[in-house]
């Protein structure tokens, strides 16, 4: 080689880089390609193949089918992004959908009966929340104890009975407004709507949101710089005992009863929705926008195996299949495919 | 240009795109066996990429990479491990969970009989480490480790392996002086033997004590080649930054000012910092020198309130209760600490997410963060600090190492801070942008903070300090001003405790028994124009 001092200082301007299309688009889809990527494709088969798939008729008892795993979603997905879990939730919902079946049954108006529901998944989150973030006990072992401590609640309230409430006085307004619409539009497909932009906006524009992402991207760098690490993740236990609650509402709506006991596939169901949707489950990556669209692609997929009369009892391997495809691509996008382990906190 | 002998690695016309950036711009190069080579350049300027192509874990957008004079495809590590090439990332690549001993062997450990065998492991394990003068527990857990040893497990685990070409990516910016020695002892030694090491640094002085040769990046394109030592220092920092680098250090004009930081008995239940006491006035920056395990980490932290401590500081007059970082923040301490990734990033948000951080309270009205206002001081900061990214939103882990220092330091430092607390400010940053981040410490003290400044680089600490602080056995074992403020002094009392010579001098030494005897006020360095 020549061994005398070359230079070079002439600037060269940065061309733009050139890319496909589609990893274009998978940039600017993010983490939730995959979803999005199936919700097309599944759209485009079951419209062709099925007339009723794309009817109002249909949409909107997809949007009721699904408005319990949505309201459960959206609150697991702020427990996700701390960087948690709560496979409490389910168990949850069903306990506080008993105190409300209670209330009901104890001849109580609608709206104290909805407070006190409210407040029973309120304390329930408490519970949660004290035991991970002050307690410092392992979210797994807390949520899986408390997962069956309130499953048990939920037995022990009218002792393993259903409550049908479709009879007491304080039912009517909840039973219209799950059941209801205005100009076409369901009152549940609103509310849902509401509760997505309500979440939506506590993540991506409060501080609180803000606090959550960074615990659950790096807990001590958040906390270095001020974030109240147990505070915030506490509030996130509180924020999913709350809306297992709401959905305990919608679920007794639709059903006009609450039971004791629940569909053991709605926790996983509400996870993978989750993690479909591209919220990763090491923390502090994804969003509400994300959670619409897993619970959308799982809710699609279940409407498909209903429309084309597939037996029901496939829904667990597919969505199993899914969630471990969806994620494993997440992976993949993100870390190279011979990247290993790579990801440490 | 006929070389008898094909090079061990020649990279031909790379070139490497990534979103928004040209990482690697038509970039020819050759490694032979037994050179050593330095790769330099800002940061940003393409080194680390450059490595991770040599070493498979990136595939370039172009151009070829020949090793022996044989054209080959590095699809993965593990191809390029088989040509012999060796990577220490940048970025530590541990397995957190696992021991010292297996990460040193990880994917050979020693078999007997199907069966992993344990005591060879360890054994062989603190061998290497033993060669690399660290004696530690080699059944410890990694995540244990303070950063420094887990890159010592790093380089362990490289320099065990048989390497043709072993690349050290910015290896020593996380070691001490005495430990960075060593590993320039065994890569002279790798040399001898025929192995061939690429060496990324932003430290001149590396350089100069390994390298026969400097290859320079900027913007990704080949800015230069010289020869070394023939080349002179600033020659090459002409062509890292482009332009001379006057005034290395910069200057401050600082006026006697009231003590802001009054420290008393501060110390950690474990021992590991001693009961130290000192003050730091408005204007004046306090170095801090000791080696690793000296306490000195444990006085930035206890100062950051990053852990539980004991004693009294006082910030303005005002006792700041320790522990909690956002006590400290809100009694006004800048602190940024050494560890970058575990304690600083946030590695899947933005830059902006990343920067915004520091001061979320003050862009949050009633709960919600004013994003307006946000961007805003986001870009300011971005900008003031030479902070080089494509994009506000681009996740911060994707910037260069020195560019994530930027982004770290220009957060805290945009707060304006009374008093500041810094732990390796400049590591990993470039020649020309240290020399900048000098600046903004030199402009900090000018506008009246009290700068304490945790550095293991001497020259830095000298440049820069009014006073410092030597820890040594978890206290202050002396504090030296004046014209005693040499690297040779530093060192010596950093080692081993004593002074190099008999001099009657500034220094005044500190029993940390007797933390009250406060040495710092005897030898005031305020008023001095530098
Ligand atoms: N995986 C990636 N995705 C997008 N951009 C990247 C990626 N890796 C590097 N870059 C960009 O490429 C450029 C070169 O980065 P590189 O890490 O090679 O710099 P460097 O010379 O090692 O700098 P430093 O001295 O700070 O470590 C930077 O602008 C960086 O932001
Ligand atoms: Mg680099």
């Amino acid at each position: 080689m020549n061994e005398t001092l070359l230079e070079r200082i002439d600037e060269k301007p940065a061309p733009p880089a050139r890319r496909p299309v589609w990893s274009r688009i998978a940039a600017a889809t993010g983490p939730a390609t995959g979803a999005i990527a199936g919700i097309v494709i599944l759209t485009v088969i079951l419209a062709v193949t099925q007339p009723v798939f794309l009817t109002w008729g249909n949409i909107t008892n997809l949007v009721g089918a699904n408005s319990v795993t949505l309201v459960l979603a959206l609150g697991a997905t702020f427990v996700l992004l701390a960087g948690g879990l709560d496979l409490s939730l389910v168990a949850a919902s069903a306990a506080t959908g008993m105190v409300f079946g209670l209330m009901l049954q104890s001849g109580a108006d609608a709206l104290p009966a909805i407070a006190v529901t409210l407040l029973a998944g309120l304390v329930f989150g408490l519970l949660n929340g004290v035991l991970t973030s002050y307690a410092r006990i392992p979210f797994l072992v807390v949520t899986l104890g408390t997962a069956s401590l309130f499953a048990s609640i939920a037995l022990l309230l009218n002792d393993g009975k259903t409550i049908n409430v479709f009879d007491f006085p304080g039912f009517a307004f909840v039973n219209d407004f799950v059941l209801g619409q205005a100009f076409g539009i369901p009152f549940i497909l609103m509310f849902d709507i509401v509760l997505i932009v309500i979440t939506a906006v506590v993540l991506r524009y409060t501080k609180f949101g803000r606090g959550i992402y960074a615990v659950g991207s790096n807990a001590e760098a958040a906390r270095l710089n001020g974030i109240n690490v147990r505070l915030t993740t506490m509030l996130v236990y509180v924020i999913v005992g709350f809306t297992a609650a709401l959905a305990s509402l919608v679920q007794v709506g639709r059903l006009a009863g609450a039971a004791p006991t629940f569909d053991a596939t709605l926790l996983l169901t509400v996870i993978a929705a989750v993690l479909i949707g591209g919220t990763a489950y090491t923390g502090g990556e994804g969003g509400v926008g994300g959670t619409v669209l897993g619970v959308l692609f799982l809710g699609i997929i279940q409407n498909g195996l209903t429309l084309t009369s597939v037996s029901s009892f496939w829904r667990g391997a597919v969505n199993g299949i899914v969630l471990i495809l969806a994620v494993a691509l997440g992976v993949a996008r993100q870390y190279g495919w011979l990247r290993f382990g790579r990801k440490g906190r | 240009m006929t070389t008898p002998q094909p090079a061990l690695i020649r990279v031909e016309n790379l070139v490497k795109r990534f979103p928004g950036v040209v990482a690697l711009d038509d970039v020819t190069l050759e490694i032979h066996a037994g050179e050593v080579l330095a790769l330099t350049g800002e940061n940003g300027s393409g080194k680390s990429t450059l490595s991770k192509i040599v070493g498979g874990l990136y595939q370039p957008d172009g151009g070829r990479i020949l090793v022996d004079g044989v054209e080959r495809r590095l699809a993965n590590p593990h191809a390029a491990l088989e040509h012999g090439i060796v990577l220490i990332s940048q970025e530590l690549t541990l397995a957190p969970t696992l021991t010292v001993a297996e990460n040193v062997l990880l994917g050979r450990l020693p078999r007997r009989g199907g069966a992993i065998d344990w005591p060879e492991t360890r054994r062989r394990a603190a061998e290497v480490l033993a060669e690399l003068g660290v004696h530690i527990d080699v059944e410890r857990r990694v995540d244990s480790l303070s950063v420094e040893l887990q890159q010592e497990v790093e380089i362990a685990r490289a320099i065990s392996t048989r390497a043709r070409l072993l690349i050290l990516d910015e290896a020593t910016s996380s070691l001490s002086e005495g430990a960075t020695l060593r590993l320039l002892d065994i890569v002279a030694g790798l040399s001898a033997r025929g192995v061939a090491v690429l060496m990324i640094t932003h430290r001149m002085p590396e350089i100069y004590a390994s390298c026969s040769r400097a290859v320079v990046l900027r913007d990704g394109a080949l800015a230069g080649e010289a020869p070394l030592p023939s080349t002179a220092e600033h020659e090459l920092v002409r062509m890292m930054v482009g332009r001379e680098l006057l005034d290395y250090y910069g200057s401050r004009v600082a006026a006697p000012a009231e003590v802001v930081l009054e420290v008393d008995r501060l110390h950690t239940a474990d021992g590991a910092l001693k009961p130290v006491g000192f003050q730091v006035r408005a204007g004046e920056v306090l170095g801090v020198a000791g080696l690793v395990g000296s306490g000195k980490a444990e006085l930035a932290m206890a100062l950051g309130g990053a852990i539980p401590a004991r004693g009294e500081v006082r910030v303005a007059g005002r006792p700041l209760r320790l522990g909690s970082p956002r006590r400290a923040i809100a009694a006004g301490v800048g602190y940024v600490p050494d560890d970058r990734r575990r304690e600083a990033l946030l590695p899947p948000r933005s830059v902006a997410e990343n920067i915004s951080l520091a001061w979320l309270d003050t862009i949050t009205r009633f709960g919600f963060v004013r994003v307006g206002a946000e961007r805003r001081d986001v870009s300011q900061v971005v900008t003031d600090y030479g902070v080089k990214t494509s994009s506000l939103d681009k996740r911060i882990t994707l910037l260069s190492g020195g560019n994530q220092q930027k982004a770290i330091l220009g957060r805290t430092f945009a707060r304006g801070c009374p008093v500041y607390v810094l732990n390796e400010p400049t590591r990993g940053v470039d020649v020309g942008s240290k020399s900048a981040i000098y600046g903004y410490i030199q402009r900090l003290a000018e506008k009246g903070a009290a700068i304490v400044l945790i550095s293991s680089e001497l020259p830095e600490l000298i440049g820069l300090s009014d006073r410092v602080a030597v820890f040594h056995h978890g206290g202050i074992r002396a504090v030296v001003a004046g014209a005693d403020l040499t690297e040779e002094v530093l060192g010596s009392y950093a080692v081993s405790g004593t002074r190099p010579d008999e001099h009657p001098s500034a220094v005044i030494s500190t029993g940390a028994i007797e933390p009250n005897d406060t040495p710092t006020s005897a030898v005031s360095g305020a008023g001095r124009t530098r």
